[in-house]
């Protein structure tokens, strides 16, 4: 059912956080292997181009994502006709497209995941799979060249 | 685990809409089509769990881990 009154939740990363309801996104089947369905997107460091996607039923749960067009300019989204089929189909160009962050020390560790990234549209949200060739489950976000500056 | 055997061409049911078809046996190898709802998406197990990893790996970030600047 969408949300129609603020939602105010105890975020362990980020104290209270009151949500309004167009800013909530419902992901009807989840992320793969989370718990719960509501979400929303905090923009907690501006100009990183990596945003929360935050459960506002779990305080705990956050991830990084981040829209991989800019980072990756050779990233292509190919659905299989399942997935077409299960979210409706939204014109990519319209729709918000994340990926999953995997933090580390070490920037060179730092990868997402472009074999399973997430669709937003109107307030609602798909895992989806990517099955475009070189959709890595873990693709390094810096660039080899920042990787050979740090070992230089 | 309720453990059935089944010959190629045969079906298992489950629950009301779900229907797994044994399309061919060949070697260690079983082709199955899978009848499911629309709603409900369907992965092979190691999709799955790698999938899961990542996004649980994920979900460990603190927010002092996050690179401030946008890479470049």
């Amino acid at each position: 059912m969408p949300a129609t009154e603020t939602i105010t939740i105890e975020s362990s990363r980020f104290g209270t956080l009151r949500v309004a309801p167009e800013a909530v996104i419902e992901f009807p089947l989840g992320l793969i292997g989370l718990e719960g369905s509501r979400y929303t997107l905090l923009d907690r460091n501006p100009g990183s181009g990596i945003l929360w996607l935050h459960s506002l039923e779990r305080g705990e749960l956050a991830l990084p994502v981040l829209d991989p067009r800019p980072f990756f300019p050779a990233f292509e989204l190919v659905l299989s006709a399942e997935d077409r089929e299960r979210i409706g189909a939204p014109d990519p160009a319209a729709a918000q497209l994340y990926v999953t962050m995997r933090a580390a020390p070490e920037p060179a560790d730092v990868v997402v995941n472009l074999r399973a990234p997430l669709i937003v549209h109107e307030g609602r949200g798909h895992q989806v799979l990517n099955v475009a060739p070189g959709a890595d489950l873990q693709a390094p976000l810096f660039p080899a060249r920042s990787r050979a500056v740090d070992a230089a | 685990m309720l453990i059935l055997t089944r010959r190629a061409g045969e079906r298992v049911v489950i629950g009301d809409d779900i229907l797994v078809t044994v399309m061919e046996v060949s070697g260690q190898t079983v082709r199955l089509g899978i009848a499911a709802p629309e709603r409900l998406p369907i992965y092979r197990e190691e999709i799955w769990l790698a999938v899961q990893a990542e996004n649980r790996a994920a979900a460990e970030a603190s927010v002092e881990a996050l690179p401030a600047q946008r890479p470049s």
